[in-house]
């Protein structure tokens, strides 16, 4: 392998990291401070997708930019109502009851897109100043990728500041530590949790819109992204962001070596690394018991 | 102690419901119309299956999302080794129980390791390992398409036959499971699950029994993915994968997980419901879902909770590990 194919493949390697871990982001935010593994995080993405797909149509290129941020506050308006509905009458009952609450969701949200979108496939369109290749050093490289990947950098960045630098990121991260002598200084931990829940869903959904240009979108997108993201949540540490960010990397440098070498077996590999992670370290590579999202609390 | 000894006061009328149930399964190739003969016939499956994995979720408390991996185990013996060695469909009928309990040693082996969520994750992958595998593994499985055939032999064929036969093998293991329901490893199973520590400091072997009972509950979920054969007469890669191992899981909730027979009540509403309401709507999904969270938020016990074990306790608080 030569110096160009090496890069494109490692870029395109980010570029799969870089939207898993924005989906993977808000699955461990919402573990981090709910204890809930929401099965629905995968229909946030797919919604996200199809509101995009919706909002600019097929030819619509000047609506991208604005709906890139009204699909996943759509979403998210979705998931304050499922966490007021639903999610804050379970937070006391046992892990069974939450994960069949959640795949509940899954089944009704798989349902309503069905019906509200059908079973086509469609295609989004990225606007002109992000189609085409750029060269690397010689090597082309689409200028959609690059921009998952500055997204996902963004989205990494926010995160830690929202979470070390804001009174509502020490109150998220109080919660995660200890939810009840929060709430008796005063903190209303259950709008705590619900913009908590609610920011998961927006991140989700921002997954979804911004990886619509890269792909078919319709229904089973959120099957299979959901098993995704649980990989590397889990092989990162469940509640940890860098985890995720670092479970993002190891599986995209792992579909993409496994693509080379290995495809039909590839994906069995994935679930074996989860499997080997999990047995070793239960709690992830970066993941510590009590640790608030960075694990540098224990 | 007292909520396993409850049940046994109403010995006499289930009794007479239980011979009144199994005569009535046995009229039934000569009352029911065909297309509703077939879906019962899937039903007795599904009942084991929904009862092997109630084993684990509702006796032990150890949520398994992966039980459809040994499902479909279950169905790729009969299916593979048609295909591969034209292996008689007796033998490997009887040889697929033992490959899923062998499967399930391993699995179990590995993710008891694990306790409660990220025992339900570690059981999840494991089930999603064995579909790539179906699914990647063209030269051997067919991949997606999966294997179709004349795998059953033409008695079975028969849709009576094939309903008797079923009948037969479904009452034999549900037999089975309730002899070890309520056989004292199964109460040491109920016994670990209320208090774990008590349990231990009895003298019960945590790892040992909740092993036992994972490879109990893979040779009766491969059994049952058998009989799905002998139903359907083809294996492929979504037998195998988490949104399968999710539904005996649902039929245990609805049925009421606590209850040795609420599975099989769970798998006859669940799967009625389903192929009553697919002829009428698209939406049977989100029917289901809906009908799933009435239920987790207002019968903790299952449907027929209150039926079969009326002094059962709701048990609403996350103390399985305690």
């Amino acid at each position: 392998m030569n110096a160009q194919t090496a890069i494109i493949e490692i870029l395109s390697a980010m570029t799969t990291a870089s939207s898993l871990f924005i989906i993977a982001a808000g699955l461990t935010l919402v573990f981090g401070a709910l204890r809930i593994i929401n099965l629905a995080h995968g229909s946030f993405y797919m919604i996200g997708a199809l509101l995009m797909a919706t909002l600019l149509g097929t030819s619509h290129h000047a609506l991208f930019w604005p709906a890139l941020l009204l699909a996943p506050i759509a979403v998210a308006a979705l998931g304050t109502l499922c966490e007021v509905v639903l999610l804050r009458r379970i937070y006391h009952r046992d892990h069974l009851v939450q994960l069949l609450a959640t795949y509940a969701l899954f089944l009704i949200f798989s349902d309503l897109s069905l019906r509200l979108w059908g079973t086509d496939s469609r295609t989004v369109a990225a606007p002109a100043m992000l189609t085409g290749n750029i060269l690397l050093r010689g090597a082309s490289f689409p200028i959609y990728d690059l921009f998952v990947i500055v997204v996902a950098a963004g989205v990494g960045i926010a995160l830690w500041l929202l979470l070390q630098w804001t009174m509502l990121g020490w109150q998220i991260r109080a919660a995660v530590e200890d939810p009840e002598s929060l709430a008796a200084i005063g903190t209303n931990v259950p709008l705590l949790f619900t913009l908590v829940f609610t920011l998961g869903a927006f991140l989700s959904g921002l997954g979804g819109a911004v990886v619509a240009p890269l792909q078919a979108v319709g229904p089973g997108m959120d099957q299979s992204v959901i098993v995704s993201a649980f990989i590397v949540t889990v092989i990162g540490g469940l509640g940890s962001i860098v985890g995720a960010a670092l479970g993002a990397v190891v599986i995209g440098l792992f579909q993409a070596m496994g693509i080379l070498w290995l495809p039909t077996w590839a994906p069995a590999f994935i679930f074996l690394a989860m499997i080997l992670v999990l047995v070793i370290r239960p709690a992830g590579l970066l993941g510590t018991v009590g640790s608030a999202y960075f694990g540098q609390n224990d | 102690m007292i909520s396993f000894s409850a049940p046994w006061r109403n010995i006499g009328w289930r009794l007479l419901i239980g011979a009144a149930l199994l005569i009535a399964l046995i009229a039934a190739p000569w009352v029911l119309p065909l297309p509703w003969l077939l879906v019962l016939q899937n039903i007795l499956g599904l009942a084991v299956f929904a009862v092997a994995t109630n084993l684990l979720v509702g006796w032990c408390g150890l949520v398994s999302f992966g039980q459809a991996a040994f499902y479909g185990i279950g169905a790729y013996t009969i299916a593979l080794s048609w295909l591969h060695y034209q292996t008689s469909f007796w033998l490997s009928f009887l040889a697929a129980p033992l490959v899923g309990g062998l499967a399930a040693f391993l699995v179990g082996l590995v993710a008891l390791r694990a306790q409660k969520l990220y025992f339900a994750l570690l059981t999840l992958a494991f089930s999603e390992l064995f579909y790539v595998i179906a699914e990647q593994q063209y030269d051997i499985t067919n991949g997606a398409n999966g294997i179709f055939g004349a795998m059953v032999p033409d008695l079975l064929m028969q849709p009576a036959l094939g309903y008797f036969f079923t009948l037969l093998v479904s009452v034999l293991a549900l037999s089975a499971l309730w002899q070890i329901f309520r056989s004292p490893f199964g109460l040491v199973l109920q016994a670990i699950r209320e208090k774990r520590g008590r349990a231990e400091s009895l003298g019960a072997n945590i790892f040992y029994h909740q092993l036992l009972a994972f490879v109990i509950s893979g040779a009766f979920c491969s059994l049952a993915g058998a009989l799905y054969v002998v139903h359907d007469q083809t294996a492929y890669p979504e037998l195998l994968d988490w949104v399968k191992s999710g539904d005996p899981v649902i039929m245990s909730v609805i049925g009421g997980m606590y209850a040795f027979a609420g599975p099989i009540f769970g798998a006859f509403i669940y799967q009625i419901a389903h192929d009553a309401l697919i002829q009428y709507t698209h939406d049977w999904q989100l029917f289901l879902g809906l009908f799933l969270l009435f239920v987790m938020l207002f019968l903790p016990n299952g449907l027929a909770g209150r039926v079969f074990a009326p002094r059962q306790p709701s048990r609403t608080t996350d103390d399985a590990g305690s």
